[in-house]
């Protein structure tokens, strides 16, 4: 996988806010208030996997801390690359059987197949990559797929 | 990777194991042994973390514990009596009350289990790598020779589990048997948060029938304090025992004539955040995979079990086979749309779930499944792409063993999903077991 993590501002607001979360919860549990701050039923509930292991804690400030340094924003290409395949690119691909498949290639930490984001590492996002409208490409696993790029489109981000 | 993913398709097989006892007593459709795992493993960490024990080697413990049943095959007391069958009037009521048996018969026998146990728990781990061998090994010893605290536990909560599920089947009337697993268990629970949680069960489940057993179970002092928590968490153990017996409907709209169940599913993504997370370099925390996996398809008790067909397949006139050959095509509209819609029934599943459970448990259950179904965080990415291999290695199974199944649509979702070395390693090495 890339040392380098793309994202998009919303996606670098979110470990952001993470990280600045996370850091807090550490700053509590050293001054030793932890208790009051930690077995509150108002903590988020993504934090409660914290409360009893500031190791755990520590490993994924770590982890943040990589990650918000390895940084590349996802940028808009210019206006003459925007008829190829890069990151933040959604691909409209046609099969020959006339079939429709839809796909947004993001970097590996926004990545959500199910709503059709996959992953630029992914095997289909590198075939995907650098590729324009009209080009043919085959996927194969161990079947083979047949697609034709129909369309590419940016949309802000 | 060809020693793991040989283990892993050896151990899978324990999801087409029945469990012996419940065969014997003529039940029509008994649970897997893989679905006594299950849930003996999220009761494991449940009560485990009442009792204030280490959580992660409490449910490895309970995870490994039945994987030398493989090769050793299910063992119940009622092997003692050698091929029972409740057809015949003389066997059934032997089969009506527990085993009675001298003590030197039952060492004699225990010994027998152990010694055929071990056998196969080194065949089954012969060729893997020490770190893991070696921890599979050190929990089966812990858990056979009761040597942690958390061992004792599980070994107890293992019985108790059981116990449950005879009342599932057969109620709790002395008359169908329903009792006699209530006598077994109160031979071997000791813990005093155990038999606090065996007088939840006799006062809920058994109520109607106090009479048959005389004494009440004797509770602890606080007792009163902890008895909603455990009514709470009896509930839900109830409920996510309807998994047990759910067949994934991915299989059946292909034809499989005995699919896995959505507990035989979960037990599979359990071992393999075990084997996989292991020995990762990333901060990955073992605990929290092994819940994550554990309650990532909890939703299904509400919502059932569901594919991405099934809004292709009310809307299209198409053949149902000819949309089946392949993973779904749909527009990033429809593909978001779809996920909102799937997201929310589950998020309502989820809260339903949760409401049951209450208190921190409940809260951590959801935020687990949160994290899983958004990819939120690193174990969330790393176990929903790990989710699909093992789909992927239970349709190369059918694959090979039904010439006319296809696994190409979740080859190509495997390709969708897939962006760490696990994954491309476990691809690869699928590529050459099975092609």
């Amino acid at each position: 996988m890339n040392e380098k993590y793309y994202l998009t501002k919303q996606g670098l607001k979110r470990i952001k806010k993470e990280y600045e979360d996370l850091k807090k919860i550490r700053m509590a549990k050293t001054k030793g208030d932890s208790p009051q701050l930690l077995q509150s039923d108002d903590l988020n509930p993504e934090y409660i996997v914290f409360r009893e292991d500031l190791s755990f804690l520590e490993s994924r400030l770590i982890d943040l801390e990589h990650i918000l340094k390895n940084i590349e924003l996802i940028k808009l290409p210019p206006k003459n690359k925007r008829n190829t395949v890069h990151i933040g690119a959604t691909v409209t691909l046609e099969e020959v059987d006339g079939q429709i498949n839809e796909f947004t290639v993001v970097g590996t930490l926004e990545a959500n197949p199910d709503e059709g984001k996959i992953s630029s590492d992914s095997p289909i996002g590198k075939i995907l990559l650098d590729h324009k409208v009209n080009d043919v490409l085959e996927v194969t696993s161990p079947i083979k797929v047949v697609y034709k790029v129909k369309k590419i489109k940016y949309s802000s981000f | 990777m060809k020693n793991i993913l040989n283990f892993l398709i050896e151990a899978n097989k324990l999801k087409e194991m029945p469990r012996t006892g419940w065969v014997l007593m003529g039940v029509k459709k008994p649970e897997f042994i893989t679905g006594h795992v299950f849930r003996l493993t999220v009761a494991a960490w449940l009560m485990g973390e009442k009792a204030g024990l280490n959580i992660e080697r409490a449910m490895k413990i309970a995870l490994f514990h039945d994987l030398g049943e493989v090769y050793a095959g299910d063992a119940t007391p009622f092997d003692y009596y050698g091929g029972l069958s409740r057809k015949k009037k003389k066997d059934e009521k032997l089969l009506m009350k527990w085993v009675r048996l001298s003590k030197e018969e039952k060492k004699k026998r225990a010994r027998a289990r152990t010694n055929k146990e071990t056998k196969a728990f080194l065949k089954l781990t012969k060729n893997l790598e020490p770190k893991l061998k070696n921890e599979i090994h050190a929990h089966w010893y812990d858990y056979e020779k009761r040597m942690s605290k958390e061992a004792r536990f599980v070994k107890q909560l293992d019985k108790i589990e059981t116990l449950l599920q005879s009342i599932e089947y057969f109620g709790s009337d002395n008359s169908t048997g329903g009792t006699s697993w209530w006598e077994g268990t109160k031979e071997i629970v000791e813990d005093p948060l155990l038999l606090d949680f065996l007088a939840v069960i006799q006062r809920r489940l058994y109520r109607r029938y106090r009479r048959i057993f005389g004494e009440k179970i004797k509770v602890s002092k606080t007792f009163k304090k902890r008895e909603k928590e455990l009514i709470h968490i009896l509930d839900f153990l109830l409920e996510i025992g309807k998994l047990k017996h759910m067949p994934r409907l991915y299989w059946m709209i292909r034809g499989v004539k005995k699919p896995e169940t959505v507990a035989g599913h979960i037990f599979t993504l359990t071992l393999m955040a075990w084997v996989f997370g292991t020995p990762q370099k990333r901060t990955y925390k073992m605990e929290k995979l092994l819940k994550m996996a554990l309650v990532h398809e909890l939703s299904a008790v509400y919502t059932g079990d569901s594919t991405p067909y099934g809004r292709i397949l009310r809307r299209t006139k198409e053949k149902k086979e000819k949309i089946l050959e392949k993973w779904p095509r749909l527009s990033r509209k429809e593909k978001m749309r779809k996920f909102i819609d799937d997201f929310r029934k589950e998020r309502k599943a989820f809260k339903r779930l949760s409401a049951r459970l209450r208190g921190p448990s409940g809260k951590e259950i959801f935020k687990l499944w949160h994290e899983y179904r958004t990819k939120n965080s690193v174990e969330g990415r790393f176990l929903s792409q790990l989710n699909v291999m093992a789909v992927l290695l239970q349709a190369l199974s059918y694959e090979e063993q039904d010439k006319k199944f296809s696994a190409a649509p979740i080859w190509e979702w495997a390709f969708e999903v897939s962006d760490n070395p696990v994954n491309f390693e476990l691809i690869e090495e699928m590529k050459k077991r099975f092609y």
